[in-house]
């Protein structure tokens, strides 16, 4: 007797349905009779509470909190004290509201937006061709070696190698700019105009590089298998590289450009030596002036008010990164 | 080697265990380094007031004390010589170094913050000094201390160079010295004596007077200098530019560039308040009247007849492009002196160089009414003690600030590395006085003349403004005045945007 007739004609409906009931859910997946559930082996090391695992993790977490908590929240309580080293009073929203009456502090924003948009549009495409030709080399080895070179420099040191080649008496970059007319007679740090320039030129020397090294890890994984076939379809190597690679770089490129987006915001060694914020105030972005006020003027509240509004700004601005980066990724899906 | 018993468990140590002990022990005497090392360590044998002098000086040996102060020659010299005080005190003092907004910070950071790890800090007159004032030790409670040795030139103003113990030492009182002086930077003149003589019948028959500098030469001449050299050299002429200015990264000397011009007509300064001892309340800025808005002009006018690279060119810079035969004049600081007299870095040195004061004020270029004088300003960098050291610590390290300025030390420092001498005596000894004529060993002496009977004298001589928030006021002229050599702003945009700015950062 089969298990239909034993179950009756409805019973038999019902088994069948069961037992090939995968086939109702997806056309793809096989369908198979569901194996009888058996009981779980009991393991050797059965899973401890959640709560043993809060207790392991409990140092690091206090470590955490210290170190990075603790001078957040202290960032937020001085940013509302008129204070400097030896102590302060609370002011409330006093240094908010006079950094609003400050042209400094609104120059500096405006001057950060500049350098970054053009260090990062300068060092995204000229470390992406970078990384192709690299990628594409028998010599591989040797530029990759090359190109890791300004990396290794501190960014003091490199602003002070800069600072000697621009060098209105004696720089050979000052004597190379005013042969081919870049330049009249002033050195490119010594005019408003184009000072900034000078220090997004050191800094795009010294971190193309890292953007060329992620691109050219990230170009090594793009699937050989679509580049062929797209061209199999025809497509021009142009094509072929906006179709095929660069969709599969943007990953790579996001953590780049979020690591280079905030350095901009962080790194001010190089400007320091080049141009101290000068000339005027041409070269003084944001961060160069919350070196000023905390540490030259020792005005810790109001320093760490433009702190934390570089804070908030640097967070904003990098989750719109990663929702820019991230939308070609959810396109394809 | 060692015994190891039979039955022993372990034949040697782990590598884990290695690395253990090893991990341990470096710890252990990088964390003992640190403490010993970074702090001063004081060691003590009491004496009394009849005990003898070389009992004073001993007093303290076996201790340590740390010297924070600018990379400037008497630290150097003073730091080669070092064995002569440990051997007459037991005091071992390390010296540390470093460009003067890196000592600024370190040694605000100090002082503000309630410790000592610098007990002996470089206090430059109102970079360090106007702003941490509070923080010194008053050194002239110690000046009578039997217990004490004491130099026996003493520590007067009249043992000193004229303004400079008030320069350096008071402020906002005159009841407290916090530092004595230890070295000095006064602004005269350096100009190319060789290319003045060259080129005078041509100024002249331009100009209608000689192409002279003399004490009586004036701001409005020094324009004319800079413009006529300017022309010849755009005219393809092989001559230096006439003039530069001290703009460049270093907001502080950027301020006194401008000072000199402003002081030389009718002393003419920026707050209503007394120059010499300065306020913590300045009040309302001068900026914004008349006078004012005709110096930024001048000033814009210097600047637009300067070396082209004026906007980059800070003090330092400034005086390589003279030494590199750029410019044919400017006004530098004294202690400059030794590197522009040096041939080998120097197309300057050997005789081409001529020392003047700083230019006068033009009659024609005041509407105060007051004076015209030789506007000369000054870093005067004193030696002071952290009042946040414990008493012992004090009382030694005032045994350090007083043999470093002794009249014998600073004539070792300025024979030695071309130091500036600050006391008095040290100019009345014969090779000094001898060395103020070429040829001479000892070439910062060729200053002295216009630096000591000119510059630092009153009339002549400004100090401040001695403001707790200096260092703050020096940014913003700075950047103003940039700006508007840039010629992003006007003179009178300019004056009425330092004086908001002043009066916004004074509270006014």
């Amino acid at each position: 007797m089969t298990e239909a007739t034993h179950f009756g004609k409805e019973g038999a409906f019902r088994l069948a349905g069961d037992l090939f009931r995968a086939r109702e859910h997806s056309t793809e997946v096989e369908a198979r009779p569901i194996s009888d559930p058996k009981p779980r082996p009991t393991s050797f090391n059965p899973p401890a509470p959640k709560r043993y695992y809060l207790y392991l993790m409990a140092p690091a977490i206090a470590i955490l909190a210290f170190i990075s908590l603790y001078p957040f929240f202290w960032l937020i309580v001085l940013s509302l004290q008129d204070v400097d080293i030896g102590g302060g009073e609370w002011v409330g929203f006093k240094n908010y509201a006079r950094l609003l009456q400050d042209p400094r502090f609104k120059d500096g924003w405006i001057l950060l937006l500049q350098y970054s948009a053009m260090c990062l549009g300068l060092q995204l495409t000229i470390g992406m061709i970078l990384a192709v030709i690299v990628n594409n080399s028998k010599y591989e080895k040797f530029l990759v070696t090359a190109l890791l070179m300004p990396m290794m420099m501190a960014p003091a040191v490199a602003g002070l190698l800069w600072l000697f080649l621009y060098n209105g008496t004696f720089g050979w970059y000052h004597w190379i700019f005013q042969s081919i007319g870049l330049l009249d007679s002033a050195s490119i740090l010594a005019t408003p105009g184009t000072a900034l320039y000078g220090i997004v030129l050191v800094d795009v020397w010294q971190w193309t590089p890292l953007i060329t090294l992620i691109a050219l890890a990230g170009l090594k994984r793009v699937p050989r298998d679509q580049l062929e076939a797209n061209m199999v379809d025809g497509a021009s190597p142009m094509r072929n590289f906006f179709a095929i690679t660069l969709p599969n770089l943007y990953p790579v490129l996001l953590i780049a450009v979020l690591l280079r987006f905030m350095d901009n915001f962080r790194f001010i060694d190089h400007i320091l030596v080049l141009t101290g914020g000068g000339p005027g105030s041409a070269t003084k972005i944001l961060p160069v002036y919350l070196f000023e006020v905390a540490f030259k003027f020792f005005k810790l509240g109001r320093g760490a008010a433009i702190a934390l509004t570089l804070l908030i700004v640097t967070i904003v601005l990098g989750m719109i990164l990663v929702r820019v980066f991230d939308k070609p990724k959810s396109g394809r899906t | 080697m060692f015994y190891k018993p039979r039955n022993a468990l372990y034949s040697r140590i782990s590598r884990r265990r290695f690395l253990e002990l090893g991990g341990s022990a470096a710890t252990a005497l990088g964390t003992g380094a640190l403490a010993v090392g970074m702090n001063s360590v004081i060691m003590r044998s009491p004496v009394q007031a009849q005990s003898s002098d070389d009992a004073k000086w001993r007093q303290y040996a076996g201790s340590k004390l740390t010297f924070l102060s600018e990379n400037t020659p008497p630290s150097f010299a003073i730091r080669e010589n070092i064995k002569a005080f440990y051997d007459l005190t037991g005091i071992e003092v390390e010296i540390l170094t470093d460009d003067l907004p890196v000592v600024q910070q370190k040694a605000g950071i100090d002082l503000r913050s309630g410790k000592s790890d610098y007990v002996l800090n470089y206090v430059q007159d109102k970079p360090i000094g106007a702003p941490f004032a509070d923080f010194y030790v008053d050194l002239s409670t110690m000046f009578g201390d039997e217990t004490l040795p004491q130099d026996p030139n003493g520590y007067g103003d009249d043992v000193w160079f004229e303004n400079f113990l008030s320069a350096c030492g008071r402020f906002y009182s005159d009841e407290k010295i916090i530092a004595l002086p230890y070295d000095a930077a006064v602004a005269c003149t350096f100009y190319r004596q060789d290319l003045f003589e060259q080129y005078s019948k041509d100024f002249e028959a331009e100009y209608g007077y000689r192409l002279e500098y003399t004490a009586d030469t004036t701001w409005k001449q020094v324009l004319d200098f800079a413009k006529f050299f300017k022309a010849l050299r755009e005219s393809g002429a092989d001559v230096p530019y006439g003039y530069a200015q001290h703009q460049g990264a270093f907001a502080w000397t950027t301020q006194l560039d401008i000072q000199r011009l402003m002081y030389s007509h009718g002393q003419w300064i920026d707050f209503p308040i007394d120059d010499k001892l300065g306020s913590k309340r300045p009040g309302p800025a001068n900026w914004g009247d008349e006078q004012s808005v005709l110096m930024l002009q001048k000033f814009k006018e210097f600047g637009d007849a300067s070396h082209p690279d004026n906007l980059a060119n800070g003090t330092l810079e400034l005086n390589t492009v003279y030494q590199s035969g750029n410019i044919a004049m400017q006004v530098q600081f004294h202690e400059f002196a030794a590197s522009v007299e040096n041939p080998e870095t120097s197309v300057a040195a050997g005789g081409k160089t001529a020392y003047a004061p700083c230019p006068k004020g033009d009659p024609e270029w005041n509407l105060t009414g007051g004076p015209n004088v030789n506007g000369t300003n000054c870093g005067i960098g004193g030696i002071g003690i952290n009042a946040n050291a414990s008493e012992d610590l004090q009382r030694a390290a005032y045994l350090f600030a007083i043999w470093s300025t002794s009249e014998n030390i600073q004539y070792d420092v300025l024979a030695g590395l071309g130091g500036t001498p600050t006391r008095k005596s040290v100019l009345e000894r014969p090779d000094v006085i001898a060395a103020q004529a070429r040829p001479t060993k000892m070439p910062n002496a060729l200053t002295f003349d216009a630096v000591y009977n000119y510059g630092i004298k009153d009339p002549n001589f400004v100090l401040g403004p001695k403001i707790p928030e200096a260092n703050e006021y020096y940014s913003i002229t700075a950047q103003e005045t940039q700006q508007m050599l840039a010629g992003q702003k006007s003179p009178q945009e300019t004056a009425f945007a330092l004086k908001e700015q002043f009066d916004f950062l004074n509270d006014v």
